[in-house]
């Protein structure tokens, strides 16, 4: 326990140094403090708590905000949580805050660099599965996953995380896509496929 | 100095045999056009497709490598970015599953279509022609000289996927038999084009050249005339997500995974998908991706119209004068040289191969 808090600790001492460097990070607005509690002062997500949060865009994070708030998405700690944050200014801030902590940089794989993959994974992540109308995971969530705009990165996101999203579009239980496009592609993921990409993406960092 | 050659050329090609291309002047002036109204035909029930084989069993060796390296600028062309790739496209963004989708104008089924004739430019196109035709007109570049490395590969790569699929089909075993560049380049359609017994036995020259699921499935004419105001609001409910609400598309890694379907960074006024019809053909049958939804024959359509009645990158056929090049090569269901929003598409067309900013 006391580990943690000194971890903690030192991520908020390098916050507050990586704040000193680069002038055009912006300052923790206070309702981010409350987020950053359980995915971490710099939304670096803590497991099993909370997923990351540095690396999506602010125009996702507002999303999943209001996405919480209409009952898009169903989350017995976030729903309450996101419900602190009323207004549009408000969401805009902590969004902005969390998409400007980016994660470490990495090696973004492009399509076509590799042909042959060892696991079914990397093939969907890369290639799909037309067989079954499943377009390669990279063509809207970019290369390797890193995401954009409202295409969350799936790079380094936690596997357990991954995983109960995919379920949560499986089930229903997660809305909010237009045309229910994550929807219709995670239905026609097996379990092991599911477990497979969750951990695939978790894994490139 | 490529303007004045393409002035220079105008003026030497008499206008009323146009496609007369006898010692043309210069490479540009003889461009023919090589984007013409790409082949469909109604989607039958229950047929059945040819079906590549899986990359993984591309063979090791000097000939297996022309067929990887042809499926990496399949899917990545931005590699030939600024030297024959004008804008952000790459091929798969039209040929759906790296051309090895039937109804996506799969890749297998073009290499069996070539040699061939087209009137339109009176004269035989090869294969490697018709490629050349794709960087000049969808990719807003500049055509590959022939024989070179990238038409070899990106041929090679067409072969190996249709005669895979087609020895599958037909109880034949073994590799794909090797081909010279030569033969690769010059297409799958002639007479003494090496075919094993088995399947020339069951299919004739032309019913190679016509596979199943060649090009895009026709889809009826709409039921109102189609309208890109109602397109804008098709676009808006079912494209924008991916495609943006500028049609820009979406870039990420710096590389756009979702193509821009309009203005300087997409296909330009001389590409087959400008022409409404092809466009809607292709939307009905491979969008959104995935197919989460169904868009209806007249939302095909309206949507098309929406996307092709914006400004795009000149055709490079043009030669000075819009009208002339709308009346030589825009007689088809298409927007070039009309008026929209007070502004005539053409008239300010983004240019030809820019160099990336």
């Amino acid at each position: 326990m006391k580990s943690i808090t000194v971890t903690a600790a030192a991520l908020w001492l390098a916050a507050a140094g990586l704040g000193a460097q680069a002038a055009e990070m912006p300052a923790m607005p206070p309702q981010a403090a409350l987020c950053g509690s359980c995915h971490g002062p710099q939304g670096q997500g803590v497991e099993p708590i909370a997923p990351r949060l540095a690396g999506l865009s602010s125009e996702y994070i507002q999303k999943q905000i209001k996405d919480f708030q209409t009952g898009n998405r169903q989350n017995s700690s976030m729903t309450p949580m996101a419900m602190t944050l009323q207004g549009a200014e408000l969401i805009a801030q902590v969004a902005v805050f969390f998409a400007a902590q980016e994660p470490a940089p990495m090696e973004v794989q492009h399509r076509g660099e590799q042909l042959v993959f060892s696991d079914n994974a990397g093939q969907l992540a890369f290639q799909g599965d037309w067989s079954r109308e499943l377009p390669a995971c990279v063509t809207c969530h970019g290369p390797s996953g890193i995401g954009g705009g409202l295409f969350p990165r799936l790079a380094g996101q936690q596997a357990g995380y991954l995983k109960s999203q995919l379920q949560a579009w499986q089930t229903g239980s997660r809305k909010g896509d237009p045309d229910g496009v994550m929807a219709n592609i995670a239905q026609k993921l097996t379990a092991a496929e599911v477990d497979a990409i969750s951990h695939y993406f978790a894994t490139l960092k | 100095m490529k303007h004045t050659l393409l002035i220079l050329g105008a003026t030497v090609i008499p206008l009323a045999v146009p496609m007369a291309w006898a010692e043309p002047p210069t490479k540009e002036a003889q461009l023919p056009d090589r984007q013409t109204q790409l082949p469909s035909s109604p989607k039958l029930e229950d047929q059945h497709y040819l079906s590549p084989r899986p990359l993984n069993t591309i063979p090791q060796g000097a000939f297996g490598d022309k067929v990887r390296l042809g499926y990496q600028l399949f899917v990545n062309s931005q590699q030939l970015r600024d030297k024959y790739v004008g804008n952000e496209l790459n091929c798969v963004n039209c040929h759906m599953d790296a051309g090895r989708k039937p109804n996506a104008s799969p890749f297998w089924g073009a290499f069996f279509a070539y040699p061939a004739y087209r009137k339109k430019n009176d004269k035989v196109n090869s294969f490697e022609e018709r490629i050349q035709g794709c960087f000049t007109y969808s990719m807003n570049g500049k055509a590959p000289p022939s024989g070179n490395p990238e038409l070899v590969a990106l041929s090679a790569y067409a072969y190996w996927l249709g005669m895979g699929g087609l020895m599958d089909q037909y109880g034949v075993t073994g590799e794909v038999p090797e081909l010279a560049d030569a033969e690769l380049l010059q297409g799958g359609k002639r007479d003494d084009f090496p075919v094993p017994a088995a399947i020339s036995a069951a299919l004739t020259t032309e019913q190679r050249a016509n596979l199943p699921g060649r090009g895009y499935p026709a889809i009826p004419k709409p039921e109102l005339p189609y309208d890109p105001a109602r397109g804008a609001l098709v676009y808006e409910a079912h494209c924008q997500n991916c495609h943006g609400s500028d049609g820009q598309g979406q870039a990420m890694g710096g590389v756009y995974n979702l193509p821009p379907l309009w203005g300087p960074q997409s296909f330009n006024w001389g590409a087959g998908m400008h022409r409404v019809n092809t466009a809607a053909f292709f939307i009905h049958e491979n969008m959104p991706l995935g197919k989460s939804i169904q868009v209806s024959n007249q939302q095909a359509w309206d949507v098309a119209a929406f996307i092709t009645s914006k400004e795009r990158p000149q055709d490079p056929r043009f030669e000075g004068n819009l009208e002339q090049t709308k009346a030589r090569y825009h007689k088809h269901d298409c927007y070039y040289g009309t008026t929209q929003d007070d502004t005539q598409l053409g008239k300010d067309a983004f240019p030809n191969l820019p160099p990336k900013p």
